[in-house]
């Protein structure tokens, strides 16, 4: 039986349609992530979940039992869903100590006091919090107030935690550590999550599985490795990763594939979208995709270095030939002239 | 249990609201007082009072006044802002507090302190025509009332447009001096005009504070002869030799005809003001605009202001309570005595007046937070068209002058016999006061409960707390410093409150503020001097608390 399952959810905030019916599941010590860009509808989904706001329409259960059904008018409030949330800006109570921070979950359960000490303190210890206890937040620095949110959401065991940009109140270097930390955390104490993120990498590294949403709807969802190698649709494409995007004419199709051609250049693509001969099609493909070659060959052109950008890591050249201009990256600084560039076509995506 | 707890704050606020207003509505429809067994539905009150050319009189009066103090008390207020706020005036945090001490001041102290410190035969007065051969002053006189009604409004206008002007940006003041612009062409030209909504409201604030006038026309027109709307309501008791209550409430109302769509204007101000501000990001450390040469002229003013509005009456009031007689030729070194205060006590009401003063402010002043609190509470991230109602029932009492609302609750207390023996306690006074602070109580709440960030009362939701807990173990713990800031400024309104207790005033029910209104018919001016001084140093106690604790007065 899934952790959670939400069905058909539909919420209008205003005039805008927040969520246009969304649906998912989250299986037992799944961590989801539902990734999007600001206004996509991912906080309201996750506020939906833990009896935060009310949707117009759909359902949402919780290990079986119905706590929102739009149908029947049923409605659990917040407080007897047993969730544990984590904000975006952690929301550590300034009057209590971190252990009272913690401990306030256990106490509204009536636990016994030995108990709860034991509790706060073991959950404390695996954060890393153990010397901080008595501290108050302001105290704190944001990677030890992001962990006694953690800390707080986690200790009453709830069924599933919901985790809202946890990580986007850190400094970079900080959040990078914070994601490897975080995802170990969440699969050894082996609760399903539901983790919202703006942030692509932060999605794919710590998720199972990804909802990448838009507008309200979801655009596609699978692992990982599908959202970001497999784009359905254009939206997909673009959202993730760094990418060079072109419009060309269609001037062949053949199976799954196709020619695109524009101003002195021609090149073979996976047909992502239908599209007949003779139409305009966009042409998307992956930065890293794009390879300086060292010769001619098949599904290569020879296009001029206009730039190279020292990006630290690496560098970034400007390539063009006719209408077309692409990025890629490569390790060594370049002198501008005319390079042979390696596009495959089952890199290269035409919509 | 939320839905219990709301819908009985709303019911509350509503029945101490609408109760009295009610009362005075059906009483001006009455041929006599509501007791009277032959009172009659009649028009007669209105055709009577709208006839009555001391009633056109009045009124023009007091629009006179109003008028007057607001083209006083805006640009005053206004310069005094924009030299405190965006400039490096000296003293700056010196002078900041007492730019606000008259807002805690009462209106008839300060009244009676002019009387005997700039009147005709006042401190000044004399010392003034000793060495210039006359008096270059009349107190007594429509200007005279005017004048100091405009000065001791300045705090108002002050407090609005300080803090527009501090959340305005720097840096457009910045751009200006960058282009060249002095710190006077700046103020004429970025600053004020950009805080130009919170200089409206303030006008429209000061213009309707001018009809709720009372202590100030009481002492300072009635010699001259002038009456404004509500000291002609105050004559109205004594004239006819029965209660004409049909007539007074025709009056009050009259008064409420003006206030309210002043009030109701403000809230529209209020909601359009948002449009002009250049809201600065962090509000950032800038460096104040330098004044240059004008640094001492411009402390000049400040201080000229403070010395006529706050230490002129105040002087006057501690010198004539510590002088047996005064006059013409009287030397003040041979006068000097402390019997006033020892006469106190020959006056059981007036020492019970001081006790329940204190009672009042208090205790009192603990249940009125309380009641905001509660109020505010059912009001707090609640989303439902209850809660526009709910604000503009809190309104409403804006618009009711405070010796309105005692009238009317003297009358509900007298119309509903099940509560008539409360009338002669303290509840009576306390209900009335909390009525008339309504509006003022609940933003200092509210200004409170903005500050808790959502997240962390839902943080206690997802975790499992019901409403009541969330509130009990988050929201109140974390607005309790704000409760403790609106307690001691509640403390010092109820205090210095004099004009809501003078229909009330009764055995048992006296305060110091209603208990020098009535002196001031006798003339008593030994114990009104007495009881001024008690009043003001018990202020000035806990402004001090309230200053040393960092309460902001500025609410």
């Amino acid at each position: 039986m899934p952790d959670l399952i939400a069905k058909d959810i539909q919420k209008q905030l205003g005039t805008a349609q927040v969520l246009c019916g969304v649906s998912f599941e989250l299986q037992p010590g799944e961590v989801l992530a539902l990734l999007g860009p600001s206004g996509s509808g991912k906080t309201t989904l996750l506020r939906s979940v833990a009896g935060l706001e009310r949707p117009d329409n759909g359902k949402i259960e919780i290990r079986g039992r119905v706590v929102f059904d739009a149908a029947t008018g049923l409605e659990v409030p917040a407080e007897q869903r047993g969730l544990g949330l984590v904000f975006q800006s952690y929301a550590i109570w300034p009057h209590r100590s971190v252990f009272e921070n913690v401990a306030y979950g256990l106490r509204l359960r009536r636990v016994a006091n030995a108990e709860v000490h034991q509790k706060v303190g073991d959950v404390l210890k695996r954060l890393g919090l153990d010397h901080l206890a008595e501290r108050y937040a302001h105290q704190l620095s944001g990677g030890q107030q992001q962990r006694v949110a953690l800390a707080r959401a986690i200790v009453y065991n709830p069924p599933v935690l919901l985790l809202d940009e946890p990580l986007s109140n850190l400094d970079a270097k900080l959040r990078e550590d914070a994601r490897a930390w975080l995802r170990e955390l969440i699969k050894q104490i082996g609760n399903s999550a539901l983790y919202v993120t703006h942030d692509q990498t932060e999605a794919l590294a710590i998720a199972d599985r990804v909802l990448l949403l838009d507008k309200g709807q979801i655009q596609q969802e699978g692992p990982p490795e599908q959202i970001y190698g497999e784009p359905t649709s254009r939206f997909s494409a673009e959202f993730m990763g760094s990418n060079n995007c072109f419009e060309g004419k269609i001037a062949e199709v053949s199976g799954r594939r196709a020619r695109l051609a524009g101003d002195g250049w021609t090149l073979w693509g996976t047909l992502k979208a239908e599209k007949s001969r003779d139409t305009i099609g966009t042409g998307l493909v992956r930065v890293e995709s794009v390879r300086l070659a060292d010769g001619a060959g098949d599904h290569r052109l020879k296009m001029l270095l206009k730039s190279a950008l020292y990006l630290g890591e690496r560098w970034e050249y400007v390539l063009e030939l006719g209408d077309l201009r692409l990025r890629t990256w490569g390790e060594t600084s370049r002198p501008a002239g005319e390079y042979w560039v390696s596009i495959p076509p089952e890199a290269l995506w035409i919509f | 249990m939320n839905r219990t707890f709301r819908s009985f704050a709303v019911v509350t606020v509503a029945l101490v609201v609408f109760g009295p207003l009610g009362l005075i509505i059906y009483q001006s429809f009455l041929s006599e007082a509501f007791f009277s067994p032959t009172a009659r539905p009649s028009l007669g009150a209105y055709q009577y009072v709208l006839a009555d050319s001391g009633f056109h009189s009045a009124f023009g009066t007091s629009l006179l006044v109003s008028f007057g103090m607001t083209v006083i008390a805006v640009p005053l207020g206004s310069l005094l802002a924009f030299l405190l706020v965006r400039t490096d005036l000296p003293w700056k945090k010196f002078l900041e507090p007492w730019l606000l001490v008259p807002i805690f001041l009462s209106p008839v102290v300060l009244a009676f302190g002019y009387v005997v410190a700039v009147g005709p035969v006042g401190f000044f007065s004399l010392w003034a025509k000793s060495l210039l051969g006359t008096i270059p002053w009349r107190l007594y006189s429509l200007y005279g009332l005017i004048v100091i009604a405009g000065l001791t409004h300045v705090p108002h206008s002050f407090l609005y447009v300080s803090s527009a002007l501090r959340s305005l940006d720097p840096s457009v003041e910045e751009a200006a001096r960058v282009a060249g612009a002095g710190p006077w062409r700046i103020a004429a030209t970025v600053s004020l005009p950009l805080v130009l909504p919170s200089i409206l409201f303030s006008s429209a604030l000061i213009f309707l504070l001018g009809f709720e006038l009372f202590g100030l026309p009481l002492v300072l027109g009635d010699p001259a002869g002038l009456l404004v709307l509500t000291t002609y309501l105050y004559k109205l008791t004594n004239l006819l030799g029965v209660p004409s209550y049909h007539l007074m409430a025709v009056v009050a109302l009259s008064i409420v005809a003006l206030t309210f769509p002043l009030v109701y204007a403000q809230r529209r101000m209020l909601r359009t003001a948002g449009r002009f501000a250049v809201i600065g990001g962090k509000g950032q450390a800038f460096r104040p605009l330098p004044l240059g040469a004008f640094r001492w002229p411009a402390v000049g003013i400040v201080l000229l202001w403070l010395l006529v509005t706050v230490l002129l009456p105040l002087i006057g009031v501690a010198l004539r309570s510590v002088v047996s007689q005064w006059g013409e030729g009287i030397n003040l070194a041979e006068v000097l005595t402390l019997d006033h205060f020892r006469e106190l006590q020959n006056h059981p009401n007036l020492i019970r007046g001081i006790i329940n003063t204190l009672l009042l402010g208090g205790i009192g002043g603990a249940l009125s937070v309380g009641f905001y609190a509660i109020i505010g509470l059912a009001a707090h991230r609640w989303q439902s068209r209850w809660v526009s109602f709910l604000d503009y029932l809190v309104m409403l009492p804006r618009a009711l002058p405070g010796l309105i609302v005692g009238l009317a609750f003297l009358w509900v207390f007298l119309f509903f016999k099940p509560i008539a023996p409360l009338r002669t306690t303290l509840f009576s006074l306390w209900i009335a006061y909390t009525v008339v602070w309504l509006a003022y109580g609940l933003r200092l709440i509210s200004a409170s409960l903005l500050q808790v960030k959502p997240e962390l009362e839902e943080a206690a939701r997802v975790i499992g707390a019901g409403q009541g807990k969330v509130y009990g173990d988050v929201t109140l713990p974390l607005i309790r410093f704000g409760l403790i800031g609106s307690w001691l400024l509640m403390f010092m309104m109820f205090v210095r409150e004099y004009s809501t207790g003078v229909y009330l005033l009764g055995p048992g029910t006296e305060v110091i503020g209603s208990l020098i209104v009535s002196l001031w018919g006798t003339g008593a001016l030994d114990l009104i001097s007495a009881l001024s001084v008690i009043e003001v140093v018990s202020v000035g106690l806990i402004l001090f608390i309230a200053l040393r604790l960092g309460v902001r007065l500025d609410a």
